[in-house]
């Protein structure tokens, strides 16, 4: 069986070296920290978000700054990777980052609130194959490629990785040869063109997108329905939690429903609103992330 | 049309010949210019098809290359799936990428060409790098391309491009150019051919008063039709209508010549027959005188009307003969014993003026299909003819017979020296149209002219004594008399 030659390793085993990675790239991300206008809120986003859309992230935008009374810079990133070193180095006030960082970070990283999908701050990881294909089960897939979303995504990567786990197997040596698209949209994509065989992608995305696209992810179907566990939240470090801006954020957030822009956006994103919560919403995505690392 | 293409191309018409000539010659130019263009068309569009070829794959290789070097299956079919459908002059139909050792890493169309499967060597062959493969009935082309980075081969790049839409623009050019050489073919031919129709139209006119001149029916172009035609058919026009009217003038001429010989004959035959009825006269008016004398005499009387009755029979012979022959007289289409019965009286007066002795005959039938009034006037002609050749003396002979051929055959033999050679052929030569100069041969002018008429001929010939004239004239079904002749 064919293994990649390099490419971003699907395991935790490496764990320090992106630790390390974080760090080298928020050094050199720190020479040009975005566009966190001065006495204004930086806010990063991860491809987690639906962030294809560029008048929903002008809308995001508009409302932010109204509702915190100051300029708001949005910033994107490929990789979970990259807004997670940006936050963690005090780059962004601000990221909507996955449940996988916030528990890897958890000592460091306070909420700012988390959005409510279907009216709960929960969400599921999904696998999906191409429509038609003929696996039934999980145990089916062994042997063929699977598209993974990016290595920090709890939906994208962790939950499969916690699944193989249990069965005692990795990635590499269950399936003939995985990668990384860095976006749900993208997972969904290899699969419905047949690149992948499956795919770990969002749940939210997935359903979202079945109703925005439903050409494209009608050439798939969920083969398998993870547990409900913390939906992505909106996460700053610990030691800027309960200054003005972000106070201001999360109030700006959590009145989003509120307001008739803040519901445009929320109607954009399929969501209901963002409410605060406690870090035990993330408690089931650590206990996957604990059990891989002891698998290891 | 057909009867007229007969004869080879040569004799074809003008207005055929030259409208074929165009239109063959544009049919030729326009193989040709056609040909010249699609094979321009064909090489700019090979040129072009390379350039966006060229010009696709660069663009795939760089957005690529970097995805290769990692062996990144998402990146590399990202870029290959994004690429689908950007350039809108080049429709590839799959892109795919391999590593150098063959296996696909990955292509824009997984479900053809999975990931981590080898190419299909026999596809594989058929992309060249650096060159385009295509294969018009297919209607596809192959392009292929080696990614190098530092000189080191890191995979390579393939795409298979649907040139359908090429070869249908081909296509509608050369129908185009088809279309519009068949209808620029049809429109120079109809236009040559109406505007040589035009051309030679004054032709058709001026062969048209040939052939019916030819006919016998000599009529001058009409004025109307100058106007219509450019000045050299006006000029030809002009000569042909001046020719006409001297063919006239000579007809005219040779029906007075003729109206004037028949007057000299009438003139000949009148004094003649008043010699035939002076003859007599004196004999008669000395048997009235012996009867007045002596009538009383049984005898005397009986020899005196007998005498009479002679001279007045003589008498009536010859002017029931001469009514026969310009009067007509029984049905001029058939020649009877009578027609040739009567010819001695009308030669007689010659005859005895030369003491000549006429020897007749005929194996005839009774009745026979021929003009019978101008075959007296032919053996009139030749009998009188014959008279004045013959010596003094000499016998003038007449024989008429019915050949195999269903001829009639007359001989008129003489005792003379025969036609000096000028008469000769005046007689046996094709008869001209009209009359020899002077009245020397007028006679046999009109008798040449009758006998052609009559589809007959005249043949000159020698007997131990003198000359005869053979005419024969074959047995013919009615046809109108021509009393002018």
């Amino acid at each position: 069986m064919q293994k990649p030659a390099a490419r971003p390793g699907p395991g935790l085993t490496r764990r320090a070296m992106m630790a390390a990675g974080v760090v080298a790239c928020a050094l050199s991300i720190a020479r040009q920290r975005p566009a966190a206008a001065a006495g204004g809120l930086s806010f990063g986003l991860t491809p987690v978000f639906l962030d294809s859309d560029i008048q929903l992230l002008a809308n995001l935008e508009a409302y932010l700054e109204r509702a915190t009374g100051g300029p708001v810079a949005l910033v994107k990133r490929r990789t979970y990777q990259e807004i997670t070193a940006l936050l963690l180095t005090g780059q962004l006030d601000a990221a909507w980052i996955c449940g996988f960082p916030f528990v890897q970070h958890a000592d460091r990283l306070a909420l700012v609130g988390v959005p409510l999908f279907r009216g709960r701050p929960l969400y599921q990881s999904y696998v999906i194959v191409r429509e038609g294909a003929p696996a039934r089960d999980f145990a089916d897939l062994r042997g063929g490629i699977h598209a993974f979303s990016d290595p920090e995504s709890n939906s994208g990567f962790l939950v499969t990785r916690c699944l193989l786990a249990d069965l005692g197997a990795t990635p590499d040596s269950f399936f003939s040869r995985v990668f990384f698209t860095y976006g749900h949209r993208n997972v969904i994509r290899a699969v419905a063109a047949g690149l992948a065989q499956s795919g770990s992608v969002d749940g939210y995305v997935w359903e979202v997108m079945k109703e925005t696209e439903p050409g494209l992810v009608g050439a798939t179907r969920v083969l398998r329905r993870s547990e409900w566990l913390g939906f992505p939240p909106v996460a700053c470090l610990r030691s800027a939690a309960g200054q003005p801006g972000v106070s201001a954020l999360a109030a700006a957030l959590q009145g989003m429903a509120g307001d008739p822009l803040g519901r445009t956006v929320l109607a954009e994103l399929r969501l209901d609103g963002f409410s605060a919560a406690e870090p035990a919403l993330f408690d089931g995505i650590a206990a996957k992330y604990a059990q891989v690392r002891e698998s290891l | 049309m057909p009867g007229r293409l007969r004869g080879g191309i040569a004799a074809w018409p003008l207005a055929v010949k030259v409208p074929l000539s165009v239109v063959l010659i544009v049919v030729a130019a326009a193989m040709g210019l056609s040909q010249a263009v699609l094979s321009r068309l064909s090489t700019e569009q090979e040129n072009h098809l390379q350039s966006l070829a060229g010009a696709f794959l660069d663009g795939l290789s760089t957005a690529t290359m970097p995805a290769v070097i990692r062996r990144d299956v998402w990146e590399v079919f990202d870029g290959l799936d994004r690429a689908r459908g950007q350039y809108s002059g080049l429709r590839a139909l799959y892109t795919v990428v391999t590593t150098p050792d063959g296996q696909i890493l990955a292509s824009s169309d997984p479900d053809r060409f999975p990931t981590q499967t080898a190419m299909p060597s026999a596809l594989e062959n058929r992309f060249v790098p650096g060159s385009l493969t295509i294969d018009e009935r297919a209607g596809r082309a192959w392009a292929a391309r080696d990614l190098r980075e530092g000189g080191i081969l890191i995979g390579r790049l393939f795409a298979e491009i649907d040139i359908t839409d090429l070869l249908a623009v081909r296509r509608e050019v050369a129908l185009t150019l088809l279309l519009v050489n068949a209808a620029l073919t049809v429109a120079f031919g109809a236009v040559g051919y109406l505007l040589v129709g035009r051309m030679v139209h004054p032709l058709g006119i001026l062969a048209r008063h040939l052939r019916r001149a030819r006919d016998g029916e000599v009529v001058a172009i009409a004025e109307p039709e100058f106007r219509r035609v450019g000045a050299e058919f006006s000029d030809a026009f002009l000569q042909f209508n001046d020719l006409v009217r001297a063919l006239e003038e000579r007809k005219n001429l040779a029906a007075r010549l003729a109206d004037e010989e028949k007057l000299a004959l009438l003139g000949k035959l009148a004094s003649g027959m008043a010699h035939e009825v002076n003859n007599p006269l004196g004999g008669m008016l000395n048997a009235i005188d012996t009867l007045q004398a002596h009538g009383h005499d049984p005898e005397i009387r009986r020899r005196s009307l007998d005498f009479l009755h002679r001279g007045l029979a003589g008498i009536r012979n010859v002017v029931r003969a001469t009514l026969v022959s310009y009067k007509g007289g029984g049905d001029p289409s058939r020649l009877t014993g009578g027609d040739l019965e009567d010819l001695p009286f009308l030669i007689q007066h010659e005859a005895e003026a030369r003491r000549l002795r006429i020897a007749w005959q005929s194996s005839l039938p009774d009745s026979v299909e021929a003009e019978g009034g101008t075959i007296r006037q032919i053996l009139l002609n030749l009998l009188l003819n014959a008279c004045a050749a013959s010596r003094t003396g000499g016998l003038v002979r007449l024989t008429a017979r019915l050949d195999d051929q269903d001829a009639l055959v007359f001989v008129i033999a003489d005792e003379g020296p025969g036609l000096p050679a000028p008469m000769a052929d005046i007689l046996t030569g094709q008869p001209a149209e009209t009359p020899p100069k002077g009245t020397s041969g007028l006679g046999l002018w009109t008798t040449a002219r009758l006998v052609a008429r009559l589809d007959g001929s005249i043949t000159l010939g020698r007997h131990e004594h003198g000359s005869q004239v053979i005419v024969a004239i074959p047995l013919q079904p009615r046809r109108p008399v021509d009393h002018a002749a």
